[in-house]
């Protein structure tokens, strides 16, 4: 599903993000990427969202190889990709319905699949009753659950999340946690970068550690500090 | 693209103008300012040329000859003017014949021409010119005032020249006034642009996320634009039509007789012209506006 081939990535200051990285994730996997600050996390998302190109290496994605993609063609991986921040990145005037709702208008679905799908996502992450609320009226829990279906409301087959939890209070990030567990048991890969130690030591999932811009741990199912 | 796509577009286009208004409506009458110069000087130019061509069937040279000339001459004189540049016609008239005509010009008063006849005929012979435009008038008599043999040059001088010199100053200024405000004017709806696309950074920032095309993120900007052209068009027309119609009612009502020689353009005739010409350039305007904003400032 994911594959980074000897992956570098130099930025023009000179600075390293990620060096040599090689990482395999299969379809359906929950893949978490820990490692403190300034580790190469946020630049392996990047890299998997296309934000960044790699100065060395091939990233393939969905049998795509993502490294060649033109311009033009990057909306369309995008469209395979669900995307979730720390920061929720909602819309401030739009309802949480029309929030959920943009993504799918923005891939120009038919209105009557929107009306179709939305609801649908939106009571399975527990909203159905906020749908005319607008973020400000929500709890982080809430806008974090909105985010969460509007990532998932086009379908991806994969679920990209960047520290999705670190803005929230560890029952409400719990929440999320089932979740996102719940999204993956239906078939999405998830990979999920975070700080949060005693989720990835209770979930036991596959860990993978960076540091400076290394693996240095790849744990099939484990902990935060498990030895490898 | 799918209907309700189109109108999401047209949506968004119209709520970005809402929430910026003062910049929107900078940038509506910028629109408004530059087709309304454009208005003006084409009802402007477009008359006068009308006036001219009308003078243009009836207004010739007439070249009066010296008295003691033979025929050979004048023969000779006829096949030089022919000659030179922008001569349509020369038309020979004799004495005789000039008498003929100002008896009949005089109608019941031609009694005062009696006593004149073939042999004591004081008029000169004379020729009539046609040319093929107002503009070379100066050329031709130009040309004639070096030839021998000629008396007297007439023409409509005054008029003539006033008109095609008012026409050219109409003609040059109003396109030089047009294109200072359409600079303006773009410059303005750059702007306005911009705004917008500050305004909505995170929309489209999530947008890309999501996976929309370049184009679906383009789109609203580049409809904002053309409803600002289409709106700074449409006011001129609105207000121009009904205006040009009164204008010239008034023309014809108060100066006196200005019927009887000079007919203006009807209101139809020259909105024939500036109805599509108006709305072309005012979408233009704001299409050039919008795409210049977008790559400056939208980095998708």
């Amino acid at each position: 599903m994911i594959r980074l081939e000897n992956i570098t990535k130099m930025y023009p200051n000179g600075s390293k993000g990620v060096e040599g990285l090689n990482l395999h994730i299969k379809k359906g996997d929950f893949v978490f990427i820990v490692g403190s600050s300034g580790s190469g996390k946020s630049t392996l998302i990047k890299l998997l969202l296309k934000e960044l190109d790699p100065t060395e290496g091939e990233i393939t994605i969905n049998n795509v190889k993502t490294t060649t993609l033109t311009r033009n063609q990057i909306p369309y991986l995008r469209r395979n990709l669900g995307v979730v921040f720390q920061d929720f990145r909602l819309l401030p005037n739009k309802t949480v319905y029309e929030n959920v709702a943009f993504a799918m208008r923005v891939i120009e679905a038919p209105s009557r699949v929107i009306r179709r799908n939305v609801p649908a996502v939106l009571s399975l992450v527990g909203l159905n009753k906020k749908a005319k609320s607008l973020p400000n009226q929500l709890s982080g829990g809430e806008q974090q659950r909105t985010a969460l279906a509007r990532a998932i409301v086009n379908n991806p087959p994969i679920l990209i999340c960047d520290e999705p939890t670190g803005n929230l209070d560890p029952d409400t990030a719990w929440g999320i946690m089932q979740l996102l567990e719940d999204i993956n048991r239906r078939g999405t890969t998830i990979v999920m970068a975070t700080h949060a130690r005693d989720i990835v030591d209770v979930m036991q999932k596959r860990v993978v550690t960076l540091k400076q811009g290394h693996i240095i741990r790849d744990i099939e199912k484990g902990g935060y500090d498990d030895e490898a | 693209m799918r209907p309700s796509t189109i109108k999401y577009f047209i949506k968004e286009g119209f709520g970005s103008l809402k929430k910026n208004l003062l910049m929107t409506v900078a940038s509506i009458i910028a629109v408004i300012a530059c087709i309304s110069i454009m208005s003006f000087s084409y009802c402007t130019v477009t008359n006068l040329q009308y006036m001219l061509d009308q003078m243009e069937d009836s207004i010739g040279i007439s070249v009066f000859l010296k008295g003691d000339m033979t025929s050979e001459e004048i023969e000779s004189m006829k096949q030089q003017i022919s000659s030179i540049e922008h001569v349509t016609g020369v038309t020979y008239v004799s004495p005789r014949d000039s008498l003929e005509n100002l008896k009949n010009e005089w109608g019941a008063d031609e009694d005062i021409f009696i006593g004149f006849d073939d042999q004591n005929n004081p008029l000169s012979h004379s020729f009539q010119i046609s040319l093929d435009q107002i503009e070379s008038q100066g050329a031709v008599i130009a040309e004639l005032d070096q030839m021998e043999g000629i008396d007297n040059v007439e023409y409509g001088q005054s008029l003539s020249e006033v008109l095609v010199r008012v026409s050219r100053i109409f003609q040059i200024g109003g396109l030089l006034v047009m294109a200072v405000l359409g600079v303006i004017s773009v410059m303005i709806i750059i702007n306005t642009i911009r705004i917008s696309v500050m305004n909505r950074r995170v929309e489209i920032n999530i947008m890309k996320y999501v996976g929309a095309t370049d184009w679906f993120i383009r789109w609203p900007f580049i409809i904002e634009g053309v409803i600002i052209g289409l709106v700074g068009a449409l006011v001129p027309l609105i207000v121009g039509m009904p205006l040009y119609s009164k204008v010239v009612t008034v023309f014809y009502e108060y100066v006196p007789f200005v019927e009887s020689f000079v007919h203006f353009r009807l209101t139809g005739d020259v909105y024939l012209f500036l109805l599509p010409a108006s709305l072309i350039f005012g979408v233009l305007l704001g299409v050039v506006g919008s795409v210049t904003s977008i790559k400056k400032h939208l980095q998708v």
